[in-house]
């Protein structure tokens, strides 16, 4: 029997960069970050989900903690810097990151069979290339790189303003009218990362 | 019998029975046997050889069919659906020090034994090194570089520093070397003659090997640094540096070059028609020119249920049937004699059916491995005619509506089937197919072999001529010595009974591969080592490869049209395998277990981890 009173302690956090949430693919598990507690037997690190908004929550038991990023997981600089987190009672922690790009200014719009969006994108690491540029259009509220119905490239693939547009054939349209709702969301891969940053979630229907 | 009398049996009883015993403490166990005793007796030194070859068959196999189901070429076709789609950390893993002991262990005693022959001490270590570096280049391509432990047998007492029996992780690069000069100095150890049914290694199973595992060191070295190239560990246990392809191109070349030149083994081409000829080639052991080295089985004392797990309904011979079967991916895959596009065409440009005459003429002019290695509708098994129907296709107000049963049903009151009762169905009914199609390689034509009782005794290749000819092409394409690359490409496609190429290119490689060795267990290594596994498990929703795909015959039976009788496809989603592969990044290694870092700190953990 377990002698012990299960964890009531809630962890939230927020990834962030210059104090602006970083969106990222929320399925898949795609991105992770890791707890670690010295002083105990068992070494393996807590895995930590984060969702689509950059947001995460686990219950813990009291005490302290490292949180780190998974190696090499997510749209930014690989650092594994430890962020030491005190968790006693509800916490609340933000974690820093530095992203190879930035997405702001976001718009996307439908308009009967034309799809139109806009962005900006900001290189924030200088060695950074781009992969991708797209816009993802998804049944659900749930869009990225992997859910999605539908996706644009940009017109060009640049640092600064970037623009999609795609007139949408029947098919597309068709599909479109079948799903209860419509939306959509702009992401940016780089070279080399396991995963794009995003833009967040636009309700087209 | 008085009281007396018996007291007396009991008496004499007593004294047989209980007393005499001097040596009963003292007995030599029967089932222990001292090292000395196993190496003083040949036949001893092989059961332990035969015991390392039974240790060594991991990945999908015809012993671990459901196996198959994970990349583009299976799907689960009994009962309800696998909602598999990420790959966890440990899958397919294989870390076995174990095994690497024992094997040290055996060559050991070999070598202090005074009584074995030298010829057969000889051959016996050869071959035990075969299983090991074979062992450590399966570990390479789980994990990338492990600790070499080398040929000593490692002792453990009470009390010792454990930090001489912790040994770090090798560069990946150097367990790649290690596995290359080890094979290099077994094919010396070991005969030059074929063995029986292949199942004991000889000197040209050693280079082939040789050449398969600098092909793998030679293409992470491309394309890791190409198309993955954060995929590296600062200590170099990950990631091979560019620069040394061509090196490990061009061991690959010359040991695949010395098998070919050996003519001990040929591209089997005896029979005229080719699709039978491509099935006994990977799949009929008597007079096979082909194999190299393989699993063997033998009737009554080894066997398997690959045949009896997975053959059509129609010819059953015991319970189970259909459990695993392979999905339209993989068939769409081989090409047309005279378009190497190979998509089956079910509509035309306006959306409309293409009307089949019969469901086999969809697939004529296919590449004849493809009924070679996969039964489609309308093929054969054993000589008999295999039907898939998913169900009959009518018109209503001017339009085809479906019309689906219970599989083996008929139509009311006729003799006209509705759905077959091989399937395929889209439920969840148990032994019946979900695909549109049966494996046909692997699958055995002995009667009784698909019965629980006697099972199969088909073999498993693990290395056959073809890939011999095929990394000689992939390494030859490499080193930019594209007219042997063609050369070689050309001599696998005419034994198939495809038309030669006249320019060629890696997805050439990739695709000629992907069909030549249909579930071999070639696959997910392929995909591993030339960086696109992520590209093409991308985990997308009705992706064209990452989604795995049914074909669902239909047959028109309506009376008022001029298509009576005909047959049409619908392409469905696999029923069975409702979500996408999804292969991310941090599938390319496995991770560290941290159970393995808690007994040896020295272990450091993988990309992703």
């Amino acid at each position: 029997m377990d002698n012990y009173d299960p964890p009531k302690s809630q962890l939230s956090g927020q990834i962030v960069y210059n104090d602006q949430p970083v969106h990222v693919k929320g399925t898949y598990g795609a991105i992770q970050l890791q707890l670690y507690q010295d002083g105990y037997a068992l070494k393996n690190p807590i895995s930590v989900f984060v969702d689509q908004n950059g947001k995460f929550e686990a219950t813990l038991f009291d005490g302290t903690y490292k949180l780190v990023t998974r190696d090499k997981n997510g749209p930014w600089v690989n650092s594994r810097d430890t962020t030491i987190v005190n968790v006693k009672g509800n916490s609340f922690v933000e974690l820093e990151v530095t992203p190879y790009f930035t997405i702001s200014n976001p718009t996307v719009s439908l308009n009967g069979a034309q799809l139109t969006g806009s962005c900006t994108v900001d290189k924030i690491v200088s060695t950074a290339n781009l992969d991708f540029i797209k816009l993802f259009i998804n049944g659900t509220s749930f869009v990225d790189e992997n859910i999605n119905v539908l996706s644009v490239s940009s017109n060009a693939l640049a640092v600064g303003n970037n623009t999609f547009s795609l007139t949408l054939n029947a098919d597309q349209q068709a599909k479109l009218n079948s799903l209860k709702g419509v939306y959509a969301r702009i992401g940016v891969k780089t070279q080399g990362a396991d995963q794009a940053i995003y833009s967040e979630v636009f309700q087209l229907k | 019998m008085s009281i007396k009398k018996l007291y007396l049996y009991i008496l004499a009883f007593s004294l047989t029975v209980l007393s005499g015993c001097s040596g009963f403490l003292d007995r030599e166990p029967s089932r222990l046997l001292t090292e000395d005793q196993v190496y003083s007796d040949p036949n001893m030194v092989l059961s332990v050889l035969a015991n390392f070859y039974g240790r060594v068959g991991w990945g999908p196999s015809i012993t671990d069919d459901y196996n198959y189901i994970y990349e583009d070429e299976a799907t689960p076709s009994s009962g309800g659906p696998d909602v598999f789609t990420d790959y966890w950390d440990s899958f397919r893993r294989v870390y076995d020090y174990g095994l690497i002991r024992n094997i040290n262990q055996f060559i050991e005693g070999l070598r202090n034994s005074t009584v074995i022959d030298d010829n057969l001490k000889k051959t016996a270590e050869g071959e035990a090194r075969f299983l090991r570096a074979y062992t450590y280049f399966y570990m390479a391509k789980c994990m990338g570089g492990m600790p070499l432990v080398g040929d000593e047998v490692y002792g453990y007492s009470s009390g010792m520093d454990v930090t001489a029996l912790q040994f770090p992780r090798s560069k990946e690069s150097e367990i790649y070397d290690y596995v290359i000069s080890e094979l290099d100095a077994v094919a010396g150890m070991l005969t030059e003659n074929t063995t029986a049914h292949s199942a004991r290694v000889n000197k040209w199973a050693a280079l082939a090997l040789k050449a398969r595992a600098a092909l793998y060191a030679g293409s992470i070295a491309k394309y890791n640094n190409l198309k993955t190239p954060n995929i590296v560990l600062a200590g170099g246990e990950v990631g091979i540096p560019a620069d040394k392809a061509d090196y490990y191109y061009g061991i690959a070349l010359k040991a695949a070059q010395d098998v070919m030149n050996s003519g001990k083994y040929k591209l089997q081409d005896s029979n005229p028609d080719k699709a039978k000829n491509f099935y006994s080639a990977t799949s009929v052991k008597d007079n096979n020119t082909e194999v190299i080295w393989a699993r063997d089985y033998k009737v009554p004392d080894l066997t398997h249920q690959f045949s009896t797990r997975n053959i059509p309904p129609s010819l059953a011979e015991d319970i189970d049937r259909s459990i695993i079967t392979p999905v339209l991916n993989i068939v769409e895959a081989f090409e047309y004699t005279d378009n190497r596009d190979g998509v089956i065409k079910i509509k035309d440009d306006n959306g409309n059916y293409i009307f089949y005459d019969q469901p086999e003429d969809a697939f004529k002019n296919k590449d004849p491995r493809l009924a070679g290695s996969i039964i489609y509708p309308g093929g054969t098994f054993k000589g008999k005619r295999v039907d898939l129907q998913a169900g009959i296709l009518y018109l209503k107000d001017g339009k085809w509506e479906k019309r689906i049963g219970k599989p083996g049903s008929y139509i009311e009151g006729t003799q006209e089937v509705l759905t077959s009762e091989n399937g395929p169905t889209t439920s969840n009914e148990q032994f019946i197919n979900k695909s549109g199609f049966f494996f046909k390689k692997f699958l055995d034509e002995t009667s009784q072999s698909a019965t629980r009782g006697r099972g199969s005794d088909m073999w498993f290749p693990y290395i056959r001529y073809a890939e011999v000819v095929m990394i000689a092409c992939e390494a030859s394409y490499e080193l930019n010595k594209t007219d042997l690359a063609l050369g070689y490409i050309n001599q696998v496609r005419e034994r198939a009974g495809i038309p030669d190429l006249t320019t060629i290119t890696f997805n050439d490689i990739v695709r000629e591969n992907q069909v030549e060795f249909a579930f071999e267990g070639h696959r997910w290594w392929d995909l591993k080592r030339w960086r696109i596994a992520h590209e093409v498990l991308n985990g997308r929703p009705l992706d064209p490869t990452a989604q795995q795909w049914a074909l669902m015959p239909y047959h028109v039976v309506d009376a008022t049209s001029p298509m009576n009788g005909k047959w049409v496809f619908e392409k469905i989603s696999a029923p069975n395998s409702p979500y996408p592969r999804n292969f991310q990044m941090r599938n390319y290694y496995n991770f560290i277990d941290q159970d393995w870092i808690n007994h040896n700190p020295k272990l450091v953990k993988n990309p992703y981890q």
